[in-house]
């Protein structure tokens, strides 16, 4: 019966449209009828009583409280309605295209661009109407593109994003040279120059590891194509066509790509055999805060765990827990990420500077289109966005805001990452599903050409060109995983 | 052409002395035991009937013609449109077929009792009674008790899955066609589509060729392995053999899954093993990495062999009670070697109680998917298609269809995989003793 | 004489030898983990060579009482009700195909034997999506019996290796059995059922490891975190838990090592080889 309302009313609609739109731009207005109906046959504005929205949050945010100060601040002003948020309870990496149509999905979700934009497809989620929300002009372009798509010839926003992830410069204030100020500061801007320049950074790297006390300077797994791929964007490389939206063209190797990761090459000489596989990315934490490694490259979620293990090790030292947070905090350092040189030439000195892009992903929220609330569903969206929501969870979870209003407040580490993504040095990971595809091949090349700088005999990648034929069948491997097989 | 002419014979003399009470049987389900006065026979022949008619009327023949539409109407959750899931529809069709089958045997079963009763009564016997039936059921035909529910429980949550995905191969769900979209069967386009690929054969013969090799030396090396140690501790010098044994149970406790992360991590760049060798003034050794080709599969191998070996040591243990001891005291009173008593009788024995063991540790190293994704997973080599040189079959078919959501081409290729492997196994199986020869040592 | 003593001890310190030398292959992994579950500080990068540098039991205290967000001592429970229930079930199960197996012939009996092991060849995560979708169907997810339901019904799979021990009972002792007029059933249950003991511990004991340690079937149908079982869960660890990680894999070997000190004495010496020939 219901089905059989729903049809009447769709045809009613576009009846209408047809009779009383005769004399206009037919074209134009027929789609945004097929928009309006589309988002007004899935909200009809009427709030769901007695109803239990099952919510699917990160797991950070559920472990540092957030959640459930987010969930009994929902609860509490929808009480009169009887709708309740709950805790989902499941793995914040769950799929809702196998979950969903089985009645056993959340109603609201909490994910990654990539993981929700793959939900589109199938129409596992309901579009959003993004353009009434009030703060719709806050989140900058970029960020909404993420949440972009396009179903049956019209454009969609699929989810809220919340938050940008993306990678920064961990570093060990305490261990910069004493003479930093007068010898590593040549732009006099009160910043170490390391922290500035990739040049500077490997030049002091070096100087670490020739002065043969067994310690590091900068230090990160080479394979993980979400930090290092930003090298290679850098200098003209890219993953898909048209914006990361077109899987028929992979560009990788595109542009001087290969100097990026000539890049890479030279880091990995002054490491250790560790940046080859994912030894870095778990002895980090605990490699920083001993000492050994001066600098790493991560994601800013993860800094409390830094600060964790700084604050250990302070307190193996002799001090109290107080005085270990208090230090850790002060000497763990999170900047945005140093500049490359435009030649690609890390030995050169006075380089001409170009900004570092780098790999980002946008977490936001996104309706199930297997809920019996969507309504309700809205609400809690609009609730969990809004400004002094964000603002709490800035501050319980140290997660970078994608309103703009909210990280010019926090200011720090979050305005700068903010601009970024304003100005297009934060690669947004592509919202397509043949994502999947880019990270084995790619992984592949990253961990073979960190390997490379300990080949003794047989070196692989001596010249650009080479590491450019090696790009060029990285973007083959990809096209084939995604093609070849494809119906 | 023999048994086939046999058997229309017996069809024929079946008709012609088929009595009213089988007709009716033929007719009605459990009408001719009933008039026969069976009556709780009779009645569980009724149900069964009832059940049948009643369930092909509620969902069995939407469910058959499902089989063969795979869903007419695409759902549209934006617009509340209900739609058909290509997947269930699929499976219940399946289902709805063995189902049928199910019934057609029973209807069988149900006139061939009812000719046998009559066979009984014309002879002046008397039909049996339900207890009789029942009793009869517990002594002579106890294997229909039996496996009745190991058949039911293998059929559905084994067979039922395999017969899904060899179904699966030939339509096109996968990719982008997945539930809420609609599936069509495609016939034999995607085996067409993995012949054509020109990349295909060349990875597919590489991976095989070390997929037999790595099949066969783990297997050789885990069973070996286990059934010396067996052995060993079956020694009568050796004391505290439980302590002894307690030290690979403690590698069996231990998740597999878990093991090869802990291996992963110790034969990593900064696991412990790499911080010898350089404390020891070496070079680190990719153990693992990307060139690690033969040092990576002897890895794999070593590490397979740590996690099987106890559990065949286990088996053996269990297996060597049932040796015939008399028969080795024998042979060392005629003054036998160890090793001729190990060859000429131990190896026997155990090696024709456990054939079905090796074929089964066979057929698991042949397909063991984690060893090689936890401990060398995500690289993609030269010179193989999306795979390494460490990929298994099994690692390959992952990468080609479930990690991209192909699943009709990896039911095809399974299938080409399924036939190549359970023909080899077969024909060991049927020439090894222990099928052909079950009773030698009873 | 002498000569013969001197073999003997010759024997026997090469025998403890190759034990030892075994042991520790066996054993070292172990103590690695067991260790670092000891280990202080909650990474493993702080170890001196092999070992953690400090030890304390802290990561075994935040196992069982930090649950709000890893919430063990359920998922242990979970884990421990399927396994045994699984175990059960499964055992008997497979005790009665492989004896019927063995000891009745029948038309259809031979095809079995091959066609089960040919189902065993199939690449079995393929048909977990039909698994999947069975359980949706019967409404089975998010319930520990549906994964026990699976576990016990798929495990006769495996009926060979018992198959193929009831094979090596003598045919005599039921024949002589049948004389003293005992139906099949009597026999079965009388007779074979107390004989084949080291092989029902065997099946009890790898029937109840399987389930206790498998991830793939539970993180497929188990969604809800607090259904979880310790392998999915621990699966679900951040990548800096390491010792938490550790610790929760030692705590979850801790059963079927006991089980193991239990059943062993039944496996070994279930039977002393006069019984089966007497």
């Amino acid at each position: 019966m219901k089905r059989f309302l729903c049809l009447v009313l769709v045809a009613l609609l576009s009846f209408g449209q047809l009779t009383g739109c005769t004399s206009t731009d037919t074209l134009d207005e027929k789609d945004t009828s097929a928009e309006e109906s589309a988002l007004k046959s899935i909200y009809n504005g009427e709030l769901e009583r007695s109803v239990t929205l099952r919510v699917l949050e990160n797991d950070t945010a559920i472990q540092q409280g957030y959640f459930n100060q987010l969930i009994d601040a929902f609860n509490e002003k929808y009480k009169e309605y009887g709708i309740v948020a709950v805790d989902a309870n499941m793995d914040e990496r769950s799929n809702l295209a196998d979950d969903g149509p089985y009645g056993y999905g959340p109603d609201v979700l909490y994910q990654a661009n990539d993981s929700i934009m793959k939900y589109v497809k199938g129409k596992h989620i309901y579009p959003i109407p993004a353009e009434s929300l009030e703060y719709f002009s806050q989140i900058p372009d970029n960020a909404w593109d993420a949440y972009k798509s396009e179903v049956d010839g019209k454009s969609y926003y699929m989810g809220v994003p919340v938050n940008v992830q993306t990678s920064m410069l961990f570093y060990r204030k305490d261990m910069l040279p004493n003479d930093w100020e007068t010898n590593w500061d040549d732009n006099k801007n009160k910043v170490p120059d390391m922290v500035e320049n990739w040049n500077a950074l490997y030049k002091y790297s070096k100087s670490i590891v020739e002065s043969g006390t067994g310690k590091y300077g900068y230090m990160r797994s080479l394979f993980d194509v979400y930090f290092s791929s930003g090298f290679l964007f850098s200098y003209g490389g890219y993953i898909f066509g048209d914006h990361n939206t077109n899987p028929k063209e992979v560009g990788l190797s595109a542009g001087n790509a290969e100097v990026g990761a000539n890049v890479l090459l030279k880091l990995a000489s002054v490491m250790n055999e560790e940046c080859i596989d994912d030894s870095i990315t778990v002895n980090g934490y605990s490699k920083i805060a001993d000492g050994t490694y001066f600098a790493t490259m991560t994601t800013p979620d993860v800094y409390t765990l830094f600060i964790k293990e700084l604050a250990l090790e302070y307190e193996k030292q002799g001090k109290s827990k107080e005085e270990a947070k208090a230090l850790a905090e002060e000497n763990l350092v999170v900047a945005g990420l140093p500049m490359l040189p435009a030649s690609g030439d890390l030995t050169e000195e006075n380089p001409e500077l170009i900004p570092q892009k780098a790999m980002g992903g946008i977490n936001g929220y996104a309706i199930s289109a297997y809920t019996k609330a969507p309504n309700a569903s809205l609400a809690f969206v609009e609730f969990a966005t809004s400004y002094e929501m964000i603002m709490k969870r800035q501050e319980l979870l140290g997660s970078i805001p994608a309103r703009s209003d909210a990280a010019k407040a926090v200011g720090g580490v979050s305005e700068i990452v903010f601009n970024n993504l304003n100005e297009g040095n934060i690669v947004v990971m592509p919202s397509v599903t043949e994502m999947v595809q880019v990270w084995s091949p790619t992984e592949t090349f990253f961990a073979d050409l960190a390997k490379d700088a300990f080949r003794t005999s047989d070196k692989k990648y001596t010249s650009t060109e080479k590491i450019k034929s090696g790009l060029k069948v990285v973007d083959q491997q990809i096209l084939d995983a995604i093609h070849t097989l494809s119906n | 052409m023999n048994m086939f002419s046999q058997k229309i014979e017996k069809l024929i003399f079946f008709k012609k002395n088929a009595g009213k009470n089988v007709k009716a049987s033929i007719c009605v389900m459990g009408l001719g035991q009933l008039m026969y006065g069976q009556i709780g026979k009779g009645m569980l022949y009724l149900t069964i009937l009832a059940c049948g008619v009643l369930y092909l009327i509620s969902r069995g023949f939407t469910d058959f013609v499902g089989f063969f539409t795979l869903g007419t109407k695409e759902k549209d959750a934006w617009f509340g449109i209900e739609g058909d899931n290509s997947v269930v529809m699929l499976l219940m069709g399946i289902l709805f077929i063995a189902a049928i089958i199910l019934f057609i045997s029973c209807y069988l079963s149900n006139v061939r009792d009812a000719y046998e009763t009559q066979v009984v009564v014309e002879k002046g016997g008397k039909p049996r009674t339900f207890s009789e039936d029942v009793r009869k059921l517990l002594d002579d035909k106890f294997y229909k008790v039996t496996l009745s529910l190991p058949i039911i429980g293998v059929f559905v949550f084994s067979i039922l899955p395999i017969v899904f995905m060899i179904a699966v191969a030939f339509t096109n769900y996968g990719g982008n066609i997945v539930p809420p979209k609609l599936v069509d069967w495609v016939g034999f386009n995607n085996f067409i589509q993995i012949a054509t690929l020109s990349q295909f054969a060349p990875t597919f013969g590489k991976i095989l060729n070390w997929n037999l090799l790595w099949a066969v030396s783990s297997t050789f090396l885990n069973y070996f392995a286990g059934l010396g140690l067996a052995l060993l501790l079956n020694k009568k010098c050796v004391r505290g053999t439980i302590i002894w044994r307690a030290f690979p149970i403690l590698a069996y406790a231990v998740p597999g899954f878990i093991t090869l992360l802990g291996f992963r991590f110790m034969f990593s760049y900064g696991g412990p093993v790499n911080q010898m060798i350089i404390d020891m003034g070496y070079k680190a050794i990719g153990f693992l990495d990307i060139d690690a080709k033969w040092m990576a599969r002897l890895i794999g191998l070593s590490v397979n062999a740590w996690i099987t070996v106890p559990s065949i040591m286990l088996l053996t243990t269990g297996i060597l009670t049932n040796l015939d001891m008399d028969q080795l005291e024998a042979a060392r009173i005629d003054g036998a070697k160890r090793w001729k008593q190990f060859t000429k009788i131990v190896l026997p024995f155990v090696l024709f109680s456990t054939t079905p063991v090796l074929i089964g540790q066979f057929i698991g190293n042949f397909n063991n998917f984690g060893i090689f994704f936890f401990l060398r997973g995500g690289l993609y080599m030269d010179g193989y298609f999306l795979a390494s040189d460490t990929d298994l079959l099994i690692n390959w078919l992952f990468n080609l269809s479930i990690n991209n959501n192909y699943y009709n081409i990896g039911a095809a290729i399974s299938l080409v995989i399924f036939l190549i492997t359970s023909l080899i196994s077969l024909l060991v199986y049927v020439k090894s003793p222990s099928y052909k020869e079950e009773d030698v040592f009873r | 004489m002498k000569k013969n003593k001197f073999l003997h001890a010759a024997d026997s310190v090469i025998t403890h030898s190759t034990l030892i030398v075994v042991s520790l292959i066996f054993l070292f992994p172990c103590l690695w983990l067991i260790l670092a579950s000891f280990s202080k500080s909650g990474s493993i990068y702080t170890y001196e060579g092999f070992f953690p540098s400090e030890y304390s039991l802290d990561t075994f205290k935040t196992l069982f009482t930090d649950t709000a967000m890893y919430n063990y001592p359920q998922w242990f429970m979970n884990t421990l009700q399927i396994a045994v229930f699984s175990s059960l079930i499964g055992t008997f199960l497979v005790i009665l195909t492989a004896y019927t197996m063995s000891r009745f012939q029948f038309k259809s009996r031979k095809k079995i034997m091959k066609g089960t092991l040919i189902l065993g060849m199939f690449p079995s995560f393929m048909g977990m999506i039909a698994v999947y979708i069975i359980m949706t169907q019967f409404g089975l997810i998010n319930n520990l019996w549906g994964v026990i339901l699976i576990y016990s019904s798929s495990a006769p799979m495996g009926y060979l290796t018992q198959k193929g021990f009831f094979d090596t009972v003598p045919y005599s002792i039921d024949e002589a059995a049948k004389i003293d007029g005992a139906t099949n059933f009597q026999i079965f249950q009388k007779i074979h059922l107390p004989l084949s003991q080291p092989m029902i511990v065997y099946t009890a004991l790898t029937s109840f490891t399987f389930p206790w340690s498998d991830f793939i079937l539970p993180k497929l149908l188990l969604k809800e975190k607090n259904l979880y079982t310790v392998a999915v869960g621990l699966m679900s660890l951040g990548e800096t838990e390491f010792s938490r990680f550790a610790a929760g894999a030692v705590f979850i070997a801790v059963p079927i090592v006991i089980l193991y000190f239990i059943l062993i004495r039944y496996m070994i010496s279930g039977m002393t080889a006069g019984a089966v020939k007497g």
